[in-house]
This record gives structure tokens, C-alpha cells and sequence, in this order.
């Protein structure tokens, strides 16, 4: 029997979505507490002694307290290894592991800024009252189908960036990517792409 | 020095950020680097040959004797990991669940609330003219005060403990050193605010590390002979 984790964010916000994500494939339970928004409670003296950048989720998992999204997930798959779906290799592999904090790292500079870019310009900034700019737009998605080149390569050689199997660095780019996906509907449907898309 | 290291091939460039922040590391780690120059300017890394390594076109990747690595931040993973017990330490205990995490934690604090502004302020005030290209002032601004911002998040966490992690020093530390020191660069009281002492002190203690006078003027891209900044690299792909 797992403890309860809980997770202090939001539902929508992508960074909880990536920690439930991590949480369901190792079958564990989480709750998500909501962040008081309203009363910009992210913001205040209490929230910030725990997220320094008052930013959200944070996890509490018997008083142990973590941010960072991919850190968060990092530590449920290496505490939790034994359970659920393996979601990094053996952490006495050198070689396995340097791949996957290879493909994790690439996540975070190659695939992120652009799925975030689109995202921040056409869904959350009207969302909070702003207004797309479409240069920007564009430009992140001219920068994501560039780098997506990139990604076919590799896909070219293995199933997943996790290799055989999926790893973290693919479950990393789930949240995000939907959103792009929701913006530019064929951006991962792209012929000259058949392994991205697979 | 080790006598008993693999050769570790650094394939890149001697002015490339990334390649500086395996540098840091290596010379932290007493490993022998041997930098293996790329052809950015006859566009060598876009080339079928390198792609085979290194997908996405960029610079560095890293060849210990066939095994072949990219992203700048694995490969110091990599051979802190490889190399524990010699140089400083700069990884926890893998034994300890809690200092691992604490770690990881660090290391996305680096690459996410770090890394982007540092980059984006260095891009636009230094790498862009220095490219015969113009500074976009509004992104300038956008990076110097998201930079600042998020500076205010690090004086919390560096008012609990020396580094990123604790207070010991570790790769998330030297992960910010070469953008950090191009941002000084660029704005050179941008870490000694009055407003941030602990942001101060742990810049003062990380930069202070490179005492050698070549990777200091390397990690300022600076000609260590004649201590001006370098001829700009028109291909620099500093990703």
C-alpha cells in the first residue's frame, strides 16, 4: 500500500499534469490540493518558504517537500521503481542512465520552450486577458517543426526516448505537447515524419 | 590528473557555451578533455556524419571510446558519475533518496529558471552584435527582468543553504557558471545586488572556483594573450 501523495498546484496546470502522469504509471495515488489562486496564494510568505519561485506544484509526501515538475517525477520513479510501469533504467547503469538524462535533457531544451511558446502565445495568453502576438506564434512553431527533424532522427532508432520502452523524457513531453497539438493539429502529424508521428 | 581515465573526446568549439560547461566540470573533475574542433563555419555539424551523433545539429557531443553522449548537462552527469572519487564531489549519494531528489530538484532549477533568461539576455546583448545582428530591446528587457525576478526565488533558496543543493557544491552549481559569467559580462554588478547577499556570495564562491586564469578568460570568451573579447564566431550554433 502506497502513501498518498499530495500535490499542491492545479488540474490545469501542465506542471501537475506531468507529476499525476508520472504518478498514474507507477500506480500511485495523488491529491491534488488546488493552489488559492484567487487570493494569489502561490504568492504568499508560506508558499514561498516551500516554492521559492512561487510558482506551482509542489509535492508533500510525508513532509518531505519537492518542486520542479521533472524532479517531482524523478523522484516518485526512483522511489517507486519497483512498482508500475519502469520509467528509468537500472541507476547503477552508467551508460543507461547518461542516455536517459541525455533524452530527458533534450526534452527540456529541444521540445519544451517551443511546446510552452505555443502554448503561452495561444491559449494561456487569452486565457488571462492578453493577446497572441503571431509573430511569436510562428515563430515557435517554425522552431518546434525544425527541431522535430531532430526527433525523427532518433525515432529513426528507437521506439521511444526512453529507448525500448517509454521512459520519463516521453511522458515529460506529454502535457505540453498536447496543448501544441491542440494549436497546430497536424504538428506531429507531418509526413516527411512518419517516426515523430508513430 | 588521472592516469586511469578513458580519453573523453569533447567534440565542438572552443568558444561555445556549452562546451565551456563540460570544461567546468571536467577541470573540476581533474579529467583530461581533448577538445576535437567541429567545421561550424563549412557547417560540418549539419553534415549526415555528425547528424548520426548528434540529431539535432548542435554542439557538443562527447566519444569515450565509441560510447557517444550530447546535451552538455548529460555529459557532465555522465562523467561526474563515471568519475566519483576523484576531483571535487559533485554529486550526492545515490544511497540517499532525499539528497538525490533535493538534487534533481537544483538541476531544473538551473535549466529552467536559470538557463533561459541567462541565455536569452547573452543571446541579444553579446552573441547577436557581436554576429553583425541587432539586440531586440524589448527581449533584452524581457530577459534582464525575468532574470532579476527569478534571481529573488535563488536568494530564498541560497539563504537556507551555501549552494543550489545544500552546502556542499554540485553540477547545478557550475551549470550556471558560463551563461552566468557572459551575463556579467554583459551587466557586471547583475549578481553583487545589494538586494540579494546570498545570490552574491554564492557567485562569489562559484566563480571564484576557476582560479585558473585560462578558464577564467575562456569562460569570458576573452583571447587569453591578448584579454579582449575573440573575433565573433558567425556560426556559433551555442545551444
Amino acid at each position: 500500500m502506497s502513501t498518498t501523495i499530495k500535490l499542491y498546484g492545479a488540474k490545469q496546470s501542465t506542471c501537475s499534469q506531468t507529476v499525476k502522469v508520472v504518478a498514474y504509471e507507477k500506480g500511485l495515488n495523488v491529491d491534488i490540493i488546488p493552489c488559492n489562486f484567487a487570493v494569489a496564494e502561490h504568492k504568499s510568505a508560506a508558499w514561498l518558504e516551500i516554492q521559492p519561485f512561487g510558482q506551482v506544484p509542489y509535492l508533500d509526501e510525508d513532509g518531505f517537500k519537492l518542486y520542479e515538475s521533472r524532479a517531482m517525477s524523478r523522484y516518485l520513479a526512483t522511489k517507486y521503481a519497483d512498482q508500475g510501469t519502469q520509467l528509468l533504467p537500472d541507476l547503477t547503469d552508467l551508460k543507461a542512465m547518461a542516455l536517459a538524462d541525455q533524452f530527458m535533457s533534450v526534452e527540456a531544451s529541444n521540445f519544451y520552450p517551443y511546446t510552452s511558446g505555443i502554448a503561452k502565445e495561444a491559449i494561456f495568453a487569452p486565457m488571462f486577458g492578453g493577446k497572441t502576438n503571431p509573430e511569436a506564434l510562428e515563430k515557435h512553431r517554425s522552431d518546434l517543426k525544425a527541431k522535430l527533424e531532430g526527433f525523427e532522427r532518433i525515432f529513426a532508432k528507437q521506439d521511444y526516448l526512453g529507448g525500448k520502452e517509454v521512459g520519463l523524457a516521453d511522458l515529460y513531453c506529454l502535457s505540453m505537447g498536447v496543448l501544441a497539438e491542440k494549436v497546430f493539429s497536424d504538428i506531429f502529424d507531418d509526413p516527411a515524419k512518419p517516426n515523430v508521428a508513430r | 590528473m588521472s592516469e586511469s581515465q578513458s580519453i573523453l573526446k569533447l567534440y565542438g568549439t572552443d568558444r561555445s557555451t556549452c562546451c565551456q560547461r563540460v570544461k567546468v566540470v571536467a577541470y573540476e573533475k581533474e579529467l583530461d578533455l581533448s577538445l576535437e574542433a567541429v567545421d561550424m563555419m563549412g557547417k560540418e555539424h549539419k553534415q549526415d556524419a555528425y547528424l548520426a551523433k548528434q540529431p539535432f545539429g548542435q554542439i557538443p557531443y562527447l566519444d569515450d571510446n565509441g560510447f557517444t553522449l550530447f546535451q552538455s548537462r548529460a555529459i557532465c552527469r555522465y562523467i561526474a558519475m563515471k568519475y566519483p572519487n576523484q576531483g571535487t564531489k559533485l554529486l550526492p549519494d545515490a544511497s540517499d533518496i532525499k539528497a538525490v531528489s533535493i538534487f534533481e530538484q537544483a538541476i531544473n532549477i538551473e535549466q529552467a529558471d536559470f538557463d533561459p533568461n541567462a541565455s536569452g539576455l547573452t543571446m541579444q546583448k553579446l552573441f547577436l552584435p557581436k554576429r553583425g545582428g541587432k539586440t531586440d530591446e524589448e527581449q533584452l528587457k524581457k530577459h534582464v527582468d525575468g532574470l532579476r525576478m527569478k534571481l529573488d526565488g535563488f536568494e530564498r533558496i541560497l539563504s537556507k543553504h551555501k549552494y543550489l543543493s545544500g552546502d556542499e557544491i554540485s553540477l547545478a552549481d557550475l551549470f550556471a557558471l558560463p551563461y552566468g559569467t557572459k551575463v556579467e559580462i554583459c551587466y557586471p554588478d547583475f549578481f553583487h545586488d545589494s538586494s540579494r547577499p546570498n545570490v552574491r556570495r554564492w557567485w562569489d564562491a562559484i566563480s571564484n572556483l576557476i582560479m585558473n586564469l585560462d578558464y577564467q578568460n575562456l569562460l569570458r570568451d576573452l583571447d587569453p594573450v591578448q584579454c579582449t573579447l575573440a573575433p565573433p564566431n558567425r556560426d556559433n550554433c551555442t545551444i
